[in-house]
């Protein structure tokens, strides 16, 4: 008879990733010169900023501060992204030598901004020089700015990988409460002027201006480079924990700063029109939030509710060729539009009683397609069809049309403002309305059922009714934003309601992170701001964007903004693992390929 | 050196530790049993033996050659049969097409017809009803057409897990018996239990798993003479 | 009448075996890996353009001009690229997904499907508007003699009607006859089991998303065909008719596509003909049916309820 010893010590956690390969072997044998790497990259990173980046003269247009050889004219002249790479490597030629804290995670934001930066531009004067030649040597004109820049940026991330990358620091510092918040509006001020900066660089783009779209990327390389940096310093989690302390201040603050923008560089028509259509579909996708994120419903027909309640506003605003002859007021017309988007909203979540799943997807996919059809057929006179319904008269107050300039105190406002205001109120209580009802009983029901439907029931949760309820005030914020969306364009047309719009909502709401306020208003924003910004890749939008889709749910589940108190619907969290015993549904994630 | 080797076998759902270091040895033409109670692991580890699962540590050797890396269909190849828990036959397919399925990894057709007719002379209940769906067996039947679809790829180890859960105890008396009748053809059995008084019974030697950590290891009529054993895992089992 | 009645039935064979054959791809990689694979209807409309491809680029003029000869090379040509395409998506946006929560996959489906679409859009030479497709069989109508009338049948849709079915026989016997056959369905009952069969998973799926495709490929070589033009979009709406047709079926189940394909075929034709509304909203009908369908009968004509999915 004998005993096995009982397994001694707790076995050793699994290493986290394959035998060292060669980089890794690189990056060790890197260790000792980690400062020389730093500051040599700090050092290159400015070299590169002063070289001439083109090999011939960009005429076409103004390139930005003479990234070509009539640089030498001018030497001191520099801004655009030169400016910004001088920054960057008096930074990392700083940090290189300065005892700063997380200071290789520092330099390794650092560096992809340098290497994001060489990029964009390296590739854009490429394509625009037709070949390799525009960015290295051609008729005796040598320029390699570029490619100096790229190594620059390699050194900057080698150097801080071999010095190793510290943890991220956590801050706890405390000051009594006004300083707090007066260090919470310094950073809202300088997020409102990062974000107009960014709605601005470049220009607008277009065909009179073929440099806005690489201006911008090499704009958001190196603000993805600061924004990195600074999330290693652990001064943005130290801000989002204050922040967190003073939560209504910090609303309001954010609220005064989005009222803000049409003072900035982007308060122009332009821009007023293209956020207040940003708004109508964030107001939309948080809508599709209460059904999607909370619920954990797939609704792949959404945006039918937006025209439904665009269409209500249209019959009821007195335009000409609306089926019914009344004018009624604004704010009369929003809550029915909403209540009706509601109604449609229930009809269309009824089939939940009895179907789940990929099938419910299917269901909500039939119910779009069937009001984008009728819609298109101009159903009793309803929609115009492929006519539409144009005309709609403007919203007004005081005899004031929303679409018109006004000047408030001496300060002369862009047209358009007072939509934007308007619509900046309406998200604001879309989302208030939004994160009370997560907050609430209903809510907690939703998140119940979103985890498990089965265990909800067994709870006593009464599904049903509570699914439905989801439909219901989804859609009827939806068609608050139709009604407002009806007005502001002056035209509603089915084509605005197709199935690739409620593909863009679904994505909007998973691109910035399912279930959380800021995350659909995040997502929405971003993706009408691309597309706006990127126009000379018009013709490839829909293809990135189903690039993105597939990117996203390979790499980033989550979205941008993660729900801290969700189990994760879409992440793999092995936490969420079900414990041994629980036959195969348990082992799904840990079976072998 | 034993026929199939396990060695400190860790398997981890997610951050959970279900198997903390499982050792044991199976000998050529020996029947093993490990025995343990609910949710010691040993399910575990025959799904990790098989492939599929992937050990967070520990190696699994079959003949001296570590299979613990391998995708679980080149383990059948290398002649491991797994009859899994609650027998997972494919209750929408005949008697014939299980079999079939049983005998995927080979191709010489006179040998898996040949096969077949010795598990139909085994369980004659499944050769009387080889064209009827499996699905509208009863329990005992079931777990016959389990272990003759384990059979089927000529294994040189049959892993069998419970085979006697839900059964009556005269059929869980068929099954054993069969299991015995196995070992005398040559074949190499490793059979997890809860009902360990039946499996230590038949078995050359046994293993008790205990909270994912192998505990006690002895021949058979050891095991079942041994005060911590009968105290733990005989007591309520005696009477079944 | 009766010869208007009997025309529409007619129409409807011909479109409801092409989208039974489309359905068939989606039905299986349904049963076997639970995934609504929203980018078939793409693989469908990546086959037609293969082959106008192939036609246009490739083929040397005195084969053009023989439909004997360019009808088999376009069929086999379309079958092949859609399932290249099948197959890369399902190797680099499907498998890195497996086993994880089923809204990832979904997603990922409708991406694909977006991508592949604009894809074409924006890479096939002229592919922004519809472009004009060889009519590579024979053209004319048999006009069957029926009382009050004839009964006009194109050739092209005979061709539609046989081929479709003769490929979905030839589907059903290899998936219950053969070994792979059997993996398969091994497969999409328990794949765990199957592993322990010796099965290797990844191939079946593989294998099931190429036969799929390839049968989708034939599909789209035959609209263009009968159409005489293909756009882009024609993948996204026969791949839409085509899930329904497998829902309607009884998801899984080969034969329930088949039958569910020829009923939406018929529910588009003759809701075009007799309901109000006319053809402007045939479409209507078949989304109210597949919407009646899940609502009502989830598991289909001929599905067992015990494979309905949550």
């Amino acid at each position: 008879m004998t005993t096995t010893s009982p397994a001694g010590a707790p076995p050793a956690p699994r290493p986290a990733g394959p035998p060292p390969g060669r980089t890794a072997r690189l990056i060790a044998a890197l260790g000792p010169h980690a400062t020389v790497l730093r500051g040599a990259g700090g050092l290159l990173t400015l070299i590169g900023a002063l070289l001439p980046w083109a090999t011939f003269v960009l005429n076409k247009g103004p390139y930005p501060d003479k990234a070509t050889l009539q640089y030498f004219v001018a030497p001191f002249g520099v801004t655009g992204f030169r400016w910004q790479l001088l920054l960057f490597g008096i930074a990392a030629l700083v940090l290189a030598l300065a005892p700063v804290p997380a200071r290789g995670r520092l330099l390794r934001g650092l560096a992809w901004g340098i290497i994001g930066i060489a990029v964009v531009n390296g590739l854009f004067i490429t394509v625009e020089g037709g070949g390799l030649g525009a960015i290295t040597v051609t008729d005796g004109s040598v320029a390699c700015g570029a490619v100096v820049t790229l190594l620059a940026g390699v050194l900057v991330e080698l150097g801080a990988r071999a010095g190793g990358i510290e943890p991220r620091p956590v801050w706890t510092w405390r000051f009594g409460p006004w300083v707090e918040r007066a260090v919470l509006v310094v950073v809202y001020v300088l997020m409102l002027f990062v974000v107009a900066a960014t709605l601005t660089s470049g220009g607008t783009g277009g065909a009179a201006n073929r440099y806005s779209g690489a201006v911008f990327l090499s704009f958001l390389a190196a603000l993805g480079g600061a924004f990195a940096a600074l999330h290693a310093s652990g001064l943005m989690t130290w801000v989002a924990t204050v922040a967190e302390r003073h939560r209504v201040f910090s609303v309001l603050v954010l609220l005064a700063m989005a009222l803000a923008l049409p003072l900035t560089a982007a308060g122009n028509e332009y821009w007023m029109t293209v956020a207040a259509n940003i708004g109508v579909y964030a107001a939309t996708a948080i809508g599709l939030n209460i059904v999607v994120g909370l619920a954990g419903l797939l609704d792949l027909g959404y945006v039918a509710f937006l025209g439904i309640g665009a269409f209500v506003a249209a019959n009821l605003s007195g335009a000409a060729a609306a089926k019914f002859d009344v004018h009624l007021p604004f704010a009369l017309v929003m809550v029915i539009s909403a209540v009706i988007a509601g109604m449609f909203g229930a009809v269309v979540g009824s089939p939940t009683l009895r179907v789940r799943g990929d099938y419910l997807a299917i269901v909500t996919l039939a119910f779009g397609e069937i009001f984008v059809r009728t819609a298109q057929n101009n159903i009793f006179g309803l929609t115009g069809g492929s006519n539409a319904i144009p005309g709609i008269p403007q919203v007004e107050l005081f005899g004031t049309r929303f679409s018109d300039r006004i000047a408030v105190a001496g300060i002369q406002l862009p047209a358009g403002v007072l939509y934007y205001l308007l619509i900046v109120f309406l998200v604001a209580i879309v989302m208030l309305v939004f994160s009370h009802l997560k907050e609430s009983r209903l809510g907690r029901a939703w998140i119940a059922i979103r985890e498990d439907e089965d265990a909800a029931r067994a709870m006593g949760i009464r599904t049903g009714p509570i699914k439905i309820m989801a439909f219901l005030c989804g859609a009827t914020l939806a068609g608050f934003a139709g009604a407002f969306f009806a007005h502001k364009t002056g035209t509603v047309s089915y084509e605005s309601f197709r199935f690739t719009e409620s593909v863009t909502l679904i994505a909007a709401v998973i691109l910035g992170g399912m279930g959380t306020v800021p995350g659909a208003v995040l997502g929405a924003s971003l993706l009408f701001v691309l597309p706006e910004k990127l126009r000379e890749f018009a013709d490839y939008r829909l293809l990135l964007f189903g690039l993105a889709l597939i990117l996203i749910m390979r790499f980033r589940p989550q979205g941008l903004v993660p729900d801290r108190h969700r189990r994760a619907e879409l992440a793999r969290d092995p936490a969420d693992e079900p414990p041994p015993g629980g036959s195969t549904a348990g082992s799904r994630a840990e079976v072998a390929a | 050196m034993s026929f199939l080797q396990v060695r400190d076998l860790v398997v981890a759902y997610g951050a959970i530790q279900a198997v903390r270091g499982v050792s044991f040895d199976v000998e050529k033409g020996q029947i093993v049993s490990l025995i343990g109670s609910n949710g010691a692991g040993k399910t575990t580890t025959l799904r990790t033996i098989s492939g599929l699962l992937r050990s967070v540590s520990g190696e699994v050797l079959l003949d001296g050659e570590p299979i613990h890396r391998l995708p679980a269909h080149k383990i059948v190849m290398k002649g491991v049969a797994h009859s899994p828990e609650g027998r997972k036959l494919f209750s929408r397919m005949t008697v014939e097409e299980n079999l079939r399925l049983g005998a995927y990894t080979r191709s010489d057709e006179a040998g898996i017809r040949e096969d077949m007719d010795h598990v139909y002379s085994l369980f004659p209940v499944l050769g009387e009803r080889r064209t009827n769906k499996a699905g509208l067996f009863s329990g005992g039947e079931q777990q016959m057409l389990a272990i003759g679809r384990a059979l089927m790829s000529r294994p040189s180890v049959l892993m069998l897990d419970e085979p006697s859960m839900g059964l009556s105890p005269i059929m869980t008396q068929k099954i054993f018996s069969t299991i015995k009748e196995l070992r005398s053809e040559g074949t190499t059995v490793l059979l997890v239990e809860q009902n360990a008084l039946s499996a230590l019974a038949l078995s050359d030697r046994g293993y008790v798993i205990d909270l994912g950590r192998t505990t006690l290891s002895g021949t058979g009529h050891e095991l079942l003479a041994d005060s911590r054993v009968q105290e733990a895992y005989l007591g309520e089992g005696v009477g079944t | 009448m009766l010869a208007t009645f009997l025309s529409q039935i007619v129409n409807g064979l011909i479109l409801g075996s092409l989208i039974g054959l489309i359905a068939l791809g989606y039905t299986m990689v349904y049963g076997i890996i639970q995934l609504i694979n929203f980018a078939h209807g793409e693989v469908f409309m990546v086959g037609a353009y293969g082959g106008l491809f192939m036609f246009t680029y490739l083929l040397p003029t005195f084969i053009q001009r023989q439909w004997y000869l360019a009808l088999p090379l376009l069929l086999v040509g379309g079958a092949a690229v859609s399932t290249v395409v099948a197959v890369l998506m399902e190797r680099f946006a499907y498998r890195p997904l497996r086993g994880a929560p089923r809204l990832a996959p979904l997603i990922t489906a409708l991406g694909v499907s977006v991508a592949l679409q604009e894809l074409v859009r924006n890479f096939y030479p002229g592919a922004t508007a519809a472009l004009p497709f060889p009519r590579v069989f024979v053209q004319g109508t048999w006009e069957i003699p029926v009382p009050g009338g004839t009964v006009p049948l194109r050739w092209t849709g005979l061709l539609i009607i046989v081929l479709s079915l003769v490929l979905a026989a030839v589907l059903t016997a290899y998936v219950n006859g053969t070994r792979m056959g059997r993996a398969m369905r091994a497969v999409s009952q328990d794949s765990d089991t199957a592993r322990l069969m010796g099965v290797d998973t990844d191939r079946v799926i593989v294998l099931t998303f190429a036969l799929g495709a390839a049968l989708a490929g034939v599909g789209g070589i035959m609209y263009g065909t009968d159409l005489g033009f293909v756009n882009i979009d024609m993948g996204f709406q026969n791949g839409i008719f085509a899930f329904t047709a497998a829902v309607l079926g009884g998801i899984g189940n080969l034969r329930g596509a088949v039958v569910g394909g020829i009923v939406i075929g018929l529910v588009k034709a003759l809701g075009g003909q007799y309901l109000p509304g006319g053809t402007a909203y045939d479409y209507v009908w078949i989304f109210v049916v597949l919407i009646a369908v899940l609502v009502f009968r989830p598991q289909g004509f001929f599905g067992e309820s015990e494979r309905v999915r949550a």
